[in-house]
C-alpha cells in the first residue's frame, strides 16, 4: 500500500458512515487512496484539454517522429511487396523452421493487442475506475496492433492475393474450409476480435465526437466529427441503452479476450512438435498477451503523460497501478515458464526435456535466457514503490518486457522447430534483411497510426473521466476506494 | 408559419441539481420530461421513470441464433456438403466446431449490442434532432445538465414551463423549436437513383477489369511464371533448337494401329467396324464425339459449327446422304487421315474410340431420320 507520506495532505482521517447509520468508523490513513483526478480541473477543462490536443499544432518532435515512423512503415510495406512479387523464398523460413518472423510478429502483435480489451473491458467489469482515463488510448493500441498483426498471416499464406480463401463462402470450387483446423479457428478469432475492438472503440468515441463536433475549427473536422457522432445528444434514454450496450459488450468481449490468444496458442499446441504440444499453452499465451499488452500501454503513457500534459487525469497512481499489474503478470509468467519446464521434465519424454534444455543451453541459448531475464527477472524491480512511479525505470522495464515477449515467441517458434524428433531434419534459421525490414515496418505502421491518433482524436474517454471529475468535486479529499465505487 | 414546439429547456450546473429539479418540475404537473447529460448519470432513470433497456433480450436472442446457425453451418459443411477426412477424425467431430462457434456467437452478440443500441433503440443516426439546433447542446455535451419539458397531448403552457424550470433552479432557459422538414422530392430521388446507378456501373466495370487483369499479372500468374520450358518452346540447349525433344524415329504409341487402307476408296473393303452395337460402345462414342467432333459438326452432326466466323471452312453435314451412304471404313479413314480442311485425328483418338464414334454417328443419323417403327 501507499505510505502516508506519499498522500496529498488530508484534512481529517477518512470517515465512513456505516450503512445502518451507526457511529462513524475511522479508518487508518494507510487505507486511503489518492484520487483519480488531480489538480485544477473541471468537466469543461478536461473537454478543452482533449480538444486542444487534437486541435493545436503539434510540436516539431511529433513531425520528426511521424516522418521516421512512416518511413519505417513504407520500408516495411515495400519489403512486403517485394516478398510477394519475388516469392516467399526471400524470407528466412524454410524446412524445418517453416514459421519464421512472420508468425512470431503475428503472435507478438496479437499479444500487444490485448491491452485494450483487458483494460477497457475486464477492468470495467471489475469496476476499476482507474481504467477510465487510459481506456481510449489502450483501445487504440489494440486496434493498431491488430492492423499490424493481421498483415502477417495474410502475407504468409504464400498467395496473399487469395485472402478470401480463408473464409467459408460458397464458391465455384465446391470447397469449404476445414473447421477442425486450429488455423481456421484463428481466422475466426482474429477477425472477430479485430472487428469487435474497432466497434467497441468507435462506440466509446461517439459521445466524445459529439462534444468535439462544434468545438473544432476546421470545417472538414466539424463535418467528420459531426457525422461520426451520429447526432448524439446525450439524452438520458440514449445513455440508458448506451450503458447497457457497453456492459453487454464488456461481458461478451471478455470471453473474446480470453479465447483469442488461447486459439492462437492452439495453432501450436494441437500440433505434435515437442515444446508446442502442451496443455498449458492456452492460459500461458493469454497471460503472455496481457503482459505484453500492459507493458505496451505503460510504454505509451510513459512517453505521452508528461509530453501531452495529462498528469491531472493520468496520475502517478495510474502508472503505479499499471506497473503493479505488469509486476503481477510477470510473476504469473515466471510461474508459467516453471510449469512448462516442470511438465517437460515430469513427462520423462526425451524430446520434451531436450527441447527445454535447448531453449536455455542450446545453440541459441540467448533467446531462451533473455526471455526469462526480460520477462521474469527485470520486472521484479517494480517491487520498489519508488520505481513504479519513475519514468526511466518503467520505460526500461516495459521496453524490456516488450522485447522479452518478442523473444519468447522467437524461442517457442524457432527453437522448437529447428530441433524436431529426427536429428536428420534438424536445421538452422537465419532471418534475411527482408524479415527484419517487415518487422521494422510493422513497428513503423503501428507508431504512425498511434501518433496520428494522439494528435487527431480524443485520446481520453472524456465522458467516462467526466463522471470521475464530478465525483472528485463532490468528494475532494480522496477518501476510501469504497466511496469511489 | 410558426415552427412547432419541441420543448422548453433549462440548464443545471451539476448532476445533483438536475436530479433535485426533476421531482420539483413534476410536482407542477409537467410529466413529459427529458434529461440531457454529458455523461451517464446514475439515478436519472428512476427519476424520469425510464423503462429498463430491453437490449439484453435482443442480444441474447441474436447471440443464441448466432451460436445455433454457426453450429448448423459447421455441421453441414463438414459432414454433408464437403466431408473431408483429416487425420482419420470423424466428420461430425463437433468439439472442434466449438471455437468458431464461440467466435461467431460473440461476433453476432456484440454487433447486435452495438448496432441494436445505436440503430434500433436510439434511432441513430438522427441529424435532424431539434436538440442539435438548440443553443444549449454544445454546453450539454461539454459540462451542463439539461432538463427539457416536452409538450404533452394538449400542447405546452410555455410560460408555466419556464416558471417551473426557474423555480427548480434552472438557468439559461431556452424554447427549442422543432423545424419542419420537406419530404424528398422527385429531383432528390432521381439524383439518388442516378448516383446509385452510376456507382453500380463503375463498380461493375472495375470488377470486370480486375477479374480480367488480375490472373495475368505477376505475381498472380502463379506457376505460369517460373524458369521452365513450355511445350513447343524454343531452346538453345539442344542442337535441334527445340525445348521438347521429338521421339526417336519409328517410335509408336502402345495402342498404335497402322491404317491398312491406302486411300478412301478401298476403306470399305479393307476395314470393318470391330465393335458391337452396345450401350457402352454408343456411350463411349457419344463422349468422344462431343469432345472431338461436336465443335465443328455440332452435337447432332448437322455441320453447324459453334466456331465463329474466323473459322472459314464449312464442315460437312453428317446427316447428308453422302455420309449416310459411305461405309464405316471410309469414315474411319476420314477421321484418321483428315479430309480436305478437316484435320487428322489419328494422334488424338485411339482406334477403338474412332470406331465407337462411327457407331455413334450412325446412331445420330438414325435418330434424325427414324422410320415409323422405331418411334413406336
Ligand atoms: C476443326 C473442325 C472439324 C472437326 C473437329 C472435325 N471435322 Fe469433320 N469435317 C470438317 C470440315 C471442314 C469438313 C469438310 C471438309 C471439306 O469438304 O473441305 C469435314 C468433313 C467431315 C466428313 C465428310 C467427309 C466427306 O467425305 O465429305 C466426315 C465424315 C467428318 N468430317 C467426320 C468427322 C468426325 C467423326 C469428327 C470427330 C472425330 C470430325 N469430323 C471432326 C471439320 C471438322
Amino acid at each position: 500500500m501507499y505510505r502516508a507520506t506519499e498522500l496529498p495532505p488530508a484534512p481529517a482521517p477518512a470517515r465512513r458512515r456505516t450503512s445502518r447509520g451507526g457511529a462513524p468508523q475511522t479508518f487508518p490513513s494507510s487505507l486511503r487512496v489518492e484520487p483519480l483526478v488531480q489538480g485544477d480541473t473541471s468537466l469543461g477543462k478536461l473537454d478543452d484539454h482533449v480538444r486542444d490536443l487534437s486541435e493545436a499544432k503539434p510540436p516539431r518532435s511529433w513531425y520528426v517522429a511521424l516522418v521516421i515512423t512512416s518511413l519505417a512503415g513504407l520500408v516495411g510495406l515495400a519489403s512486403v511487396g517485394f516478398m510477394i512479387y519475388e516469392g516467399i523464398g526471400t524470407m528466412g523460413n524454410n524446412v524445418p523452421v517453416v514459421w519464421g518472423f512472420l508468425i512470431i510478429n503475428f503472435v507478438f502483435w496479437v499479444g500487444i493487442g490485448h491491452a485494450g480489451t483487458l483494460i477497457s473491458v475486464i477492468l470495467y467489469l471489475f469496476r476499476q475506475k482507474w481504467r477510465n482515463a487510459i481506456s481510449r488510448t489502450a483501445e487504440a493500441v489494440t486496434v493498431f496492433a491488430f492492423v499490424c498483426a493481421m498483415m502477417f498471416p495474410a502475407v504468409h499464406v504464400g498467395r496473399p492475393w487469395l485472402p478470401h480463401w480463408l473464409f467459408p463462402y460458397p464458391n465455384e470450387r465446391g470447397l469449404w474450409v476445414n473447421f477442425r483446423s486450429p488455423l481456421i479457428w484463428d481466422v475466426f478469432a482474429v477477425v472477430t476480435y479485430f472487428s469487435v475492438s474497432v466497434m467497441f472503440w468507435y462506440l466509446g468515441l461517439i459521445p466524445d465526437f459529439a462534444s468535439l463536433r462544434s468545438r473544432v475549427k476546421s470545417r472538414v473536422k466539424r463535418a467528420v466529427f459531426g457525422f461520426m457522432s451520429l447526432g448524439w445528444v446525450g439524452n438520458a434514454r440514449q445513455w440508458l441503452h448506451y450503458e447497457k450496450a457497453y456492459l453487454l459488450l464488456a461481458g461478451l468481449t471478455t470471453t473474446l479476450a480470453l479465447s483469442v490468444h488461447s486459439i492462437v496458442s492452439m495453432d501450436f499446441a494441437s500440433s505434435m512438435v515437442p515444446g508446442w504440444h502442451m496443455t498449458i499453452f492456452p492460459p500461458y499465451f493469454v497471460v503472455g498477451a496481457a503482459f505484453s499488452g500492459f507493458a505496451g500501454v505503460v510504454l505509451v503513457f510513459a512517453f505521452i503523460r508528461t509530453a501531452m500534459r495529462l498528469e491531472n487525469y493520468i496520475t502517478e497512481r495510474h502508472m503505479d497501478l499499471l506497473n503493479k499489474t505488469v509486476l503481477f503478470l510477470s510473476c504469473v509468467m515466471a510461474y508459467a515458464y516453471l510449469m512448462e519446464g516442470f511438465t517437460a521434465w515430469f513427462s520423462s519424454n526425451t524430446f520434451d526435456r531436450y527441447i527445454f534444455a535447448n531453449y536455455v543451453f542450446g545453440d541459441q541459448w540467448w533467446a531462451g535466457s533473455l526471455t526469462i531475464f526480460f520477462n521474469c527477472i527485470l520486472p521484479q524491480l517494480l517491487w520498489v514503490p519508488r520505481f513504479r512511479r519513475s519514468v526511466p525505470i518503467m520505460v526500461l522495464v516495459s521496453a524490456g518486457v516488450t522485447l522479452g515477449m518478442w523473444l519468447e515467441r522467437y524461442t517457442i517458434i524457432v527453437l522448437s522447430l529447428h530441433r524436431d524428433y529426427l536429428p536428420a531434419t534438424w536445421g538452422t534459421y537465419l532471418p534475411t534483411p527482408i524479415d527484419f525490414a517487415i518487422l521494422l515496418g510493422s513497428v513503423g505502421i503501428f507508431l504512425t497510426l498511434l501518433l496520428l491518433f494522439l494528435r487527431k482524436m480524443p485520446i481520453i474517454a472524456t465522458w467516462e473521466v467526466k463522471s470521475d471529475i464530478a465525483h472528485h468535486q463532490a468528494h475532494p479529499s480522496g477518501g476510501l476506494e469504497a466511496e469511489h465505487a | 408559419m410558426l415552427e412547432p414546439l419541441f420543448g422548453v429547456l433549462a440548464l443545471f450546473p451539476t448532476a445533483d441539481d438536475l436530479l433535485k429539479a426533476i421531482p420539483e418540475v413534476k410536482k407542477r404537473g409537467f410529466t413529459k420530461l427529458e434529461a440531457y447529460t454529458p455523461y451517464p448519470v446514475h439515478g436519472i432513470d428512476e427519476a424520469l421513470d425510464l423503462p429498463k433497456s430491453k437490449l439484453g433480450v435482443l442480444v441474447f436472442l441474436m447471440a443464441s441464433l448466432g451460436a445455433i446457425s454457426m453450429f448448423l453451418f459447421e455441421w453441414w459443411t463438414s459432414t454433408v456438403s464437403y466431408p473431408l477426412l483429416t487425420a482419420g477424425k470423424a466428420y461430425n467431430g463437433w468439439p472442434a466446431w466449438v471455437p468458431p462457434m464461440l467466435e461467431g456467437t460473440i461476433l453476432v452478440g456484440t454487433f447486435t449490442a452495438a448496432l441494436g443500441m445505436l440503430f434500433v433503440f436510439n434511432r441513430l443516426p438522427f441529424f435532424g434532432n431539434p436538440m442539435l439546433r438548440s443553443k444549449a447542446i454544445d454546453r450539454i455535451t461539454r459540462e451542463k445538465f439539461a432538463l427539457v419539458i416536452r409538450p404533452g397531448a394538449g400542447g405546452l403552457d410555455t410560460g408555466g414551463a419556464i416558471a417551473a424550470l426557474k423555480a427548480a433552479g434552472g438557468e439559461d432557459i431556452e424554447v427549442v423549436q422543432a423545424p419542419r422538414y420537406s419530404k424528398a422530392g422527385l429531383a432528390w430521388w432521381s439524383k439518388a437513383i442516378g448516383a446509385v446507378g452510376a456507382a453500380c456501373v463503375v463498380a461493375g466495370y472495375g470488377t470486370a477489369w480486375v477479374i480480367r487483369t488480375f490472373p495475368t499479372t505477376r505475381p498472380m500468374v502463379e506457376m505460369e511464371d517460373q524458369p521452365r520450358l513450355d511445350a513447343q518452346a524454343a531452346d538453345t540447349f539442344f542442337a535441334s533448337g527445340r525445348g521438347m525433344q521429338l521421339p526417336p524415329d519409328g517410335t509408336v504409341p502402345r495402342t498404335f494401329m497402322p491404317i491398312l487402307a491406302a486411300g478412301p476408296g478401298d476403306g470399305g473393303k479393307a476395314l470393318m467396324n470391330p465393335l458391337p452395337v452396345t450401350d457402352s460402345v454408343l456411350e463411349r462414342g457419344r463422349t468422344q464425339f462431343d469432345i472431338h467432333c461436336a465443335v465443328c459438326h455440332d452435337r447432332l452432326g448437322t455441320g453447324k459449327a459453334w466456331l465463329d466466323s474466323t473459322y472459314k471452312a464449312q464442315p460437312t453435314d453428317l446427316q447428308s446422304s453422302t455420309v449416310r451412304d459411305a461405309s464405316d471404313g471410309y469414315l474411319y479413314w476420314v477421321i484418321s487421315r483428315g479430309f480436305a480442311s478437316m484435320p487428322a485425328y489419328a494422334a488424338d483418338i485411339s482406334p477403338d474410340d474412332r470406331w465407337a464414334i462411327i457407331r455413334y454417328v450412325r446412331a445420330l443419323q438414325r435418330s434424325q431420320d427414324a422410320p415409323m417403327r422405331d418411334v413406336k
